[in-house]
């Protein structure tokens, strides 16, 4: 489907807020990796620079995922025993 | 923890420093590295996506955020005494070495153009975001002649010139309805350029 162009990537200003509304548009396309992207491929990437950088990507989710899990952990509420391992 | 990895590294450098300026051998090895310290030391260029990994916990908090965002109705809201659809439009091309602007009407026949080079800045100092800065004021002075007084801005490309060409729209006084990014991402182009030796 053909993005439309005055609806996708579209950002209003309001009350003159110029810099936030570039701030919110900012951040909606390094959040989908459009910038990411667009900075790769300025350059030819060779695949061992594919492989490198996936690989790192992979691990790094992996780390995330984990460390968001122990966080959660640690943040848990309503334990049924409080203080587990002492008594 | 990585600081201190860091600090030993440059120690056992510095070391072997010593030792290459007293045999004079390995100067070759430590030229590259030198030169990798250089580049990591240099400050990033701007390439004016401000925001684009912040998280503003104001914004989170404000409750009518949608509005900031368009709907099928947009095309047909009012916006300075005209539908959105019928707004003038302010393009603007950022590279890495210049900024254009320029002006089209709704249906998209370019009105005006103007850029950095033309603004009297050559070299290298028209990739730089006060050239964009100063080049978007003379050309918003000039839009604002035609009785044009709201538009919506496209940007396109990523430069020092991406944040600075619109806010200098808004110094020049030209009311900005909406910021659209156009920027071509492909995930399966071309093969691009070779990458730059450094």
């Amino acid at each position: 489907m053909k993005h439309l162009k005055f609806l996708s990537r579209t950002v209003f200003v309001n009350n003159n807020n110029v810099e936030e509304a570039c701030r919110v548009l900012n951040r909606v396309l390094g959040k989908e990796e459009i910038f990411d992207q667009y900075r790769r491929t300025r350059y030819y990437e060779k695949p061992f620079q594919v492989r490198r950088r996936i690989n790192f990507e992979k691990c790094k989710a992996i780390y995330n995922e984990d460390m968001d899990r122990k966080i959660q952990f640690i943040l848990r509420k309503n334990r049924t025993e409080p203080f587990p391992g002492q008594y | 923890m990585i600081i201190s990895t860091n600090f030993l590294l440059n120690k056992s450098h510095n070391l072997l420093r010593v030792l290459a300026n007293s045999i004079s051998t390995t100067s070759r090895c430590l030229k590259a590295d030198d030169r990798k310290q250089l580049i990591a030391s240099t400050p990033r260029k701007d390439q004016g996506t401000e925001g684009e990994k912040t998280i503003e916990i104001d914004q989170l908090i404000q409750k009518n955020k949608i509005d900031i965002f368009p709907d099928e109705n947009t095309p047909n809201a009012i916006f300075y005494d005209m539908p959105f659809k019928e707004l003038p439009i302010v393009n603007i091309r950022v590279s890495k070495n210049n900024t254009i602007l320029s002006l089209t009407n709704s249906k998209g026949v370019i009105q005006m153009i103007r850029s950095c080079g033309v603004e009297g800045f050559k070299n290298t100092r028209k990739g730089t975001n006060i050239a964009a800065q100063a080049t978007a004021i003379t050309f918003c002075g000039k839009v604002i002649d035609r009785g044009i007084k709201a538009a919506r801005i496209v940007v396109r490309g990523l430069g020092p010139g991406r944040m600075s060409a619109i806010k200098g729209l808004q110094m020049g006084g030209l009311n900005i309805v909406s910021i659209t990014d156009t920027t071509r991402v492909s995930w399966s182009g071309p093969r691009p350029r070779k990458q730059r030796k450094l």
